[in-house]
């Protein structure tokens, strides 16, 4: 029998009916998960309890967003975790079943199950061991879904608490797997410094391009300046030292790193797109103020570069999340000192060009859209002591419609007003993914 | 779509599949070169990295359970896979997903064909898939679709295939919940939704890698299956 014949007798098994389910997303998330392609029905908000707001305790905050839904774009749902952990981000397992979020500061995972109510998340199982379990790493931030497996990258180690940090990999039941320390320039771990780059060892971000088997890292702080007073330590000429200015190249498969590329001022977020031929990835610094390309070159060799300026460098206007179109052709860019979010047309990844920008509020931090990119989503809280003070502090969801030229605002939650706490990162719930 | 033309691209995507075994490796070859004889496909666009330079972390340990094999006898699936290195894949027979169970059962066939190169390896590596469907893939279904691979006068000098099915749900939930392996079936057209995984299985039951859509790349299965094979010898 050969492939074509096996071919034939695969195919005479096949009955009628359409293909495996459309599974959808928004487009920032693991490649390996399902995605909505369709309309999201629920926003996951994981937020930052404040004290004396409320309970006072971080939640992951569940937004109505079905657009028949006499709740729309109402809060129906909150999980409180018995206590403030410095909540920033999380992730959906690979299958899509759990959402893994982070604290910070106590280095708690909590695992909520979203799939058996995605209208109403519970907390399925909390990780308290994360430093003893991965050797010292501190500040569990982004989650990002293997099958079977999550890969989290950490910010900062329990040594001195700066920058140095690692990858650590768990298996889906929440079971401690392995550490893997970032190169530094005193251990490479068999990387290549690219143009005099300095391997600082720094983490925040993770993401891949799984048929390149590429990921690549990128490079914030430690815990000594993200638990600081945002202008305390603008103030401190050392503390403003201790940022990443490196972005790492990954061998996927094997998790070793490769190539440490020279990315100066803190490159944060990193973006994939999903195009079959489309070889870059784009990262901005928070510092400089920069869109950053990852791209590979004519000679199959990964480099990077700077592309565009975000806004005015030397206003500072801290650029923080992006997010990607589904069809690549458009990147929107928040920064959080002027609140503001830019569209940048990168159908030419070597050319961004500014298209469109909005102030969404005081302060902005995270944006994600939907598939179609006809709704975008905006939070507000970067970090507990790095958010605006007073009036400035204006702690939100607020959901937009996009017709390619205007956000029109949706609906607006004030998390201050319903005493939920400071809105952090959002993922999207469907109960379609569970038909 | 239609059945016909259902089956018709299925068929092609089949055939058109790049990873095809490559006829130009004539030369005998050692266990450690298995991963070199699958040529680059399309969706795999990087050079794998060399088998024994990395390490499998156990991600945790394969469940046990009933299963039945293609002749109705019953199986203790942790008896099956102790002592082998085993590819454990799930699938059901009926499956129209391009990207789901077709392109894992081509996959391993391209494995099973390029075995034969390997005289001797099959004592060590084998090839477990599962059906999630034991209502419509009962024993005689899955004897009916492995009746060709039982005829196959080289299959002794190639790897074993184990195709089975189980009792029902209730054998097959613990075995599915055990690997991690999701599975939804409210589709009215009798569909069933999943995702795409595969299991790479030591000798002693531990899970060493999972595999998902992207990855189900013969040669980084086989030189993950190298790997497990030389860090044996090391120790």
């Amino acid at each position: 029998m050969n492939r074509r014949e096996f071919g034939l007798l695969s195919a005479t098994w096949l009955a009628a009916g359409l293909p495996t389910g459309l599974r959808a997303d928004e487009t920032c998330q693991s490649p390996y998960m399902p995605k909505i392609t369709g309309h999201e029905e629920f926003v996951y908000v994981w937020t930052l309890g404040v004290e004396g707001m409320g309970d006072g305790q971080d939640k992951l905050v569940t937004v109505d967003v079905r657009p028949n839904s006499p709740t729309k774009g109402t809060v129906i749902n909150s999980v409180s975790v018995g206590g403030r952990n410095e909540a920033h981000h999380g992730g959906f397992s690979a299958d899509r079943r759990y959402f893994w979020a982070g604290g910070l500061d106590t280095n708690r995972i909590f695992i909520f199950d979203v799939h058996s109510d995605p209208s109403q998340p519970r907390l399925h199982k909390t990780i308290e061991t994360f430093v003893e379990d991965s050797g010292g790493v501190v500040g569990p931030h982004t989650f990002f879904a293997l099958p079977g497996r999550m890969l989290i990258t950490g910010l900062s180690n329990s040594d001195d608490h700066g920058g140095r940090t690692a990858l650590v990999e768990y298996n889906d039941d929440g079971d401690y797997l392995a550490t893997y320390w970032m190169p530094t320039a005193d251990d490479m771990r068999g990387a290549v410094a690219v143009d005099g780059a300095v391997a600082d060892g720094y983490g925040y971000d993770i993401r891949a391009l799984i048929r390149k088997n590429i990921m690549l890292t990128s490079s914030f702080t430690g815990w000594s300046n993200y638990m600081m007073d945002f202008g305390q330590m603008l103030q401190d000429p050392e503390a403003m030292q201790r940022f990443g200015n490196t972005i790492v190249q990954w061998d996927l498969h094997t998790r070793q790193p490769r190539k440490v590329f020279n990315v100066p001022g803190a490159p944060l977020e990193i973006r994939f797109p999903w195009g079959s031929n489309a070889n870059y990835a784009f990262s901005s610094t928070a510092l400089t103020s920069q869109l950053w390309l990852i791209y590979e070159d004519d000679a199959g060799e990964w480099q990077a570069k700077a592309v565009a300026d975000i806004g005015n460098p030397a206003d500072i206007p801290l650029p923080v999340d992006i997010s990607i179109a589904a069809d690549d052709q458009t990147l929107w860019v928040n920064s959080f000192m002027d609140g503001k979010t830019r569209l940048f047309d990168v159908s030419d990844p070597h050319n961004p060009k500014q298209v469109y920008e909005k102030v969404i509020g005081p302060q902005v931090n995270m944006v994600s859209q939907s598939w179609d990119g006809q709704r975008v989503y905006f939070t507000s809280s970067l970090l507990a002591n790095w958010d605006k003070k007073g009036e400035d502090n204006a702690q939100y969801l607020k959901a937009y419609s996009w017709d390619g030229n205007e956000l029109v605002e949706d609906f607006e939650i004030d998390f201050n007003a319903l005493n939920l706490g400071r809105a952090h990162i959002m993922r999207f719930g469907s109960a379609a993914l569970y038909a | 779509m239609k059945r016909a033309a259902l089956v018709l691209t299925i068929i092609a995507t089949m055939a058109a599949i790049p990873f095809a075994v490559s006829r130009e490796a004539e030369a005998p070859i050692t266990a450690s070169g298995l991963s070199k004889h699958f040529e680059v496909g399309d969706d795999f666009q990087y050079e794998p990295p060399e088998p024994g330079t990395y390490d499998l972390v156990a991600v945790k340990s394969a469940p046990t359970g009933q299963v039945l094999d293609t002749s109705g006898a019953q199986r203790d699936l942790g008896t099956l896979l102790n002592g082998k290195i085993s590819l454990v894949s799930f699938v059901y027979l009926t499956c129209g997903d391009i990207n789901g169970c077709p392109l894992a059962m081509s996959t391993l066939f391209d494995i099973y064909e390029t075995s034969l190169m390997i005289p001797g390896l099959g004592e060590d590596v084998q090839l477990v898939t599962i059906s999630f469907d034991p209502e419509r893939d009962t024993v005689d279904a899955i004897n009916s679709f492995m009746l060709p691979f039982a005829s196959d006068a080289e299959k002794d000098q190639k790897f074993d295939w184990h195709v089975l099915t189980t009792e029902g749900q209730k054998k097959l939930a613990p075995i599915l919940e055990g690997f991690g392996q999701v599975v939804d079936r409210g589709s009215p057209d009798g569909q069933i939704n999943h995702l795409l995984r595969m299991y790479l299985v030591d000798r002693d039951g531990a899970i060493r890698n999972i595999y998902g859509l992207g990855q189900i790349d013969p040669r980084l299965l086989m030189g993950d299956v190298e790997t497990l094979l030389l860090s044996e010898q090391s120790s």
